[in-house]
């Protein structure tokens, strides 16, 4: 490896795990959802890039700040998770794994054709923040739009934290997670907090939804299942129910993606990351922040 | 007196009845089925197909229909269906069309597709140890080289893009003679993007260009870093970018962030589309693309504003759609169609031998040849992106 290797390598690494932050974003989503109801919302990044796309499309023929567009991504990504509630979940048998995975899948399939249907399938261009922004960091450069994802993807972790650990809805909504019967005998409206589940999600989606439109500058419907595989892969390998693996592991998968593309190719890329996947599942099934199993 | 009334009126009823079924009679209305991706992500291109079909059956419609065999008049219906470009609902569809009075099929958008569809088409006609669907159909979109050859039933009028490719690097040779290295980047999980990657390979080195190296992508990837930075280690002349416009502006905006400035851009066919200009105009300014459309001509320019009412978008790919719906209503009038359910095994016979039988067509941007193998030779010419609009660079 000579010192153009050796920087370019280092360079993908970065590139990746600033770009990991939307995957990091998705997984949340995904792990949130099953750490409450153990249940996977399989429509999520469907729902977070149609949350995107419906930014564009109201405010389609307005001239607004780029951040407009963002905000108003977040609030129907929240009512977009919402109706995911309601259409996937609501009506259907919780107890039967199956019923909610076939649900969501129905979901993503529809939420996407929604949006091939709405745009025709046509890439739309995303408004983007910094994009000329470029900062040089010795032999490496540092996109700025993607530093400002990152940046915002990380005050997003840390505020659905601080909701998850330091708020009254974050204690039920945890309570819900570990001990519903006991939380529902204690007065803890399981319906309400799961609601509240997917709108909280939702909101996060469609803050992901905008920041890989952000990133990328433009929107397709191409983008839906990809990402839902990604945000899975994120959600294993971080363990099942973990925020902090989440964040982890969507950075990780977003630095080894760009790695193993620069090593060995587009055609093997996706290769690795399934089998780092298989080696989590067959190896280590909790994940990287695996919990030890406790009375529950 | 009310008695009479009531006769009077059930009297002009009556022949109102009668008159209408008359007029119904006379008119005839015969209905050509086109099919094409309407769901997925490349629902634009059926979208567009069926308003380009649309808008040419109007306009046939509008100057008296065409003439039948028995010499009635008829007028064109357009009806739609959508096949996911997926192959097996491609075939279901065809084989959906080929059980009603259809004697003639317009599809499908996607290659993978027409390659399977003309797959169950009898290879030879009259061929009586071949039991497969005897029923013309003839391809708008579908763009991998040499379809038709597959089934004697099967017909296109796509553009070859073998022959721009080869006439595009043969121009550039001559009026870039200072340029002598390409590098190439291509969309590698899309079957047209990879054939047509290998078409341009393959004749920018038969014109003495060298090619330093290649970059890969996928249809759905979202970061093209690491194949920008091979790029740019390369310092090619000339980048050519065989890929659909989704990802072909992703690749521009990161040659942009990465300093990559290629004296020459080459894009591919599909991307000569208002979606490129919508998703990066700014950084596809220069790209140089090779089309069979382009609104040159009083005649393109009044099928594109045709094909707007219609809510599609002409572009290479419908103003094909355009162009058969004016060769069927010639060989529907030539071979003397009669369009009735009791003549339509004869009728697909006949419009078989008719659109095999052509030697030159009707085309947007002049007149379209005939090859032996039922493919098409469209003229072409090259179009460049210049302050967000294409714009006709040379016309071969």
């Amino acid at each position: 490896m000579d010192y153009l290797d050796f920087i370019d390598t280092i360079q993908s690494i970065a590139d990746g795990v600033l770009f990991g932050a939307t995957y990091a974003l998705l997984g949340i989503g995904f792990t949130l959802i099953f750490g409450v109801m153990h249940k996977i919302n399989l429509s999520y990044a469907a729902a977070s890039i149609g949350a995107a796309y419906a930014s564009l499309l109201i405010l389609a023929g307005f001239k607004v700040p780029p951040a407009f567009v963002f905000v108003l991504s977040a609030l129907c990504g929240g009512v977009i998770g919402g109706l995911v509630y309601w259409i996937g979940f609501k009506f259907i048998p919780l107890n039967n794994p199956l019923a909610t995975l076939m649900s969501t899948l129905g979901l993503l399939l529809l939420i996407d054709e929604i949006v091939v249907h709405t745009t025709q399938g046509v890439p739309l261009a995303y408004p983007v923040l910094f994009s000329d922004v470029i900062i040089p960091a010795g032999p490496f450069n540092l996109r700025g739009d993607l530093i400002f994802v990152f940046m915002l993807g990380c005050i997003c972790m840390v505020l659905l934290l601080l909701l998850i650990y330091r708020t009254r809805l974050g204690i039920a909504t945890r309570a819900v997670s570990q001990q519903p019967v006991a939380s529902a005998l204690c007065g803890i409206s399981t319906t309400r907090v799961n609601i509240l589940t997917f709108v909280i999600t939702g909101v996060l989606g469609g803050i992901a939804g905008a920041m890989i439109g952000a990133a990328i500058g433009m929107l397709s419907p191409l983008l839906a299942l990809p990402l839902t595989v990604k945000g899975l892969i994120v959600c294993v390998i971080g363990g099942l129910g973990s925020i902090p693996g989440a964040i982890l592991a969507g950075l990780l998968v977003g630095g080894l993606e760009n790695l193993f593309q620069f090593w060995r190719g587009v055609s093997e890329r996706d290769l690795y990351i399934m089998l780092l996947l298989f080696i989590f599942l067959v190896f280590r099934p909790g994940g990287l922040f695996a919990t030890a199993p406790g009375r529950d | 007196m009310k008695g009479l009334n009531i006769a009077a009126a059930a009297l002009l009823c009556g022949a109102a009845i009668c008159l209408s079924d008359g007029a119904a009679a006379q008119e005839r209305i015969v209905k050509i089925t086109g099919f094409g991706a309407k769901s997925g992500v490349v629902r634009v291109f059926g979208v567009n197909s069926e308003a380009a079909m649309k808008a040419a059956a109007e306009v046939i419609n509008a100057s008296g229909g065409v003439t039948l065999g028995d010499g009635t008049k008829a007028k064109l219906a357009i009806e739609f269906l959508d096949d996911r470009c997926n192959a097996e609902e491609g075939i279901s569809v065809v084989r959906r069309i080929a059980a009603t009075d259809a004697f003639i099929a317009v599809g499908p958008t996607c290659s993978n597709v027409a390659e399977s569809l003309f797959g169950i088409l009898q290879k030879k006609v009259n061929d009586p140890s071949d039991s497969g669907l005897q029923f013309p159909i003839i391809a708008d979109v579908a763009a991998k080289g040499g379809l038709a050859k597959i089934s004697e039933w099967a017909f296109r009028n796509v553009p070859s893009e073998f022959e721009m490719y080869k006439s595009l690097f043969a121009w550039l040779r001559k009026t870039h003679p200072n340029l002598k290295s390409i590098w190439g980047g291509v969309e590698k999980d899309f079957a047209h993007s990879n054939a047509t990657f290998n078409v341009m390979i393959q004749q920018a080195e038969s014109n003495q260009f060298q090619v330093l190296g290649k970059s890969e992508w996928l249809l759905a990837d979202t970061t093209f870093s690491t194949q920008v930075r091979e790029m740019k280690r390369a310092n090619p002349e000339i980048v050519v970018i065989s890929a659909h416009p989704f990802t072909t502006c992703g690749v521009l905006r990161e040659m942009e962030r990465q300093g990559v400035k290629p004296k020459l851009l080459i894009g591919l066919t599909s991307s000569s589309s208002i979606e490129t200009l919508q998703g990066c105009a700014k950084q596809a300014e220069g790209i140089i693309i090779p089309t069979s459309f382009a609104p040159v001509n009083a005649e393109a320019q009044k099928a594109a504003t045709n094909v707007a009412k219609h809510g599609g978008s002409a572009d290479l790919h419908s103003a094909a759609a355009y162009e058969i719906m004016f060769i069927l209503k010639d060989v529907i009038e030539k071979q003397k169609i009669m369009a009735r359910p009791d003549t339509v095994a004869a009728d697909r016979v006949k419009m078989r031998v008719g659109l095999a039988g052509l030697k030159t067509t009707f085309g947007l941007l002049g007149t379209v040849g005939r090859t032996e193998d039922r493919e098409a030779i469209k003229p072409y010419l090259y179009v460049h992106a210049k302050k967000g609009t294409w714009q006709v660079l040379h016309t071969p």
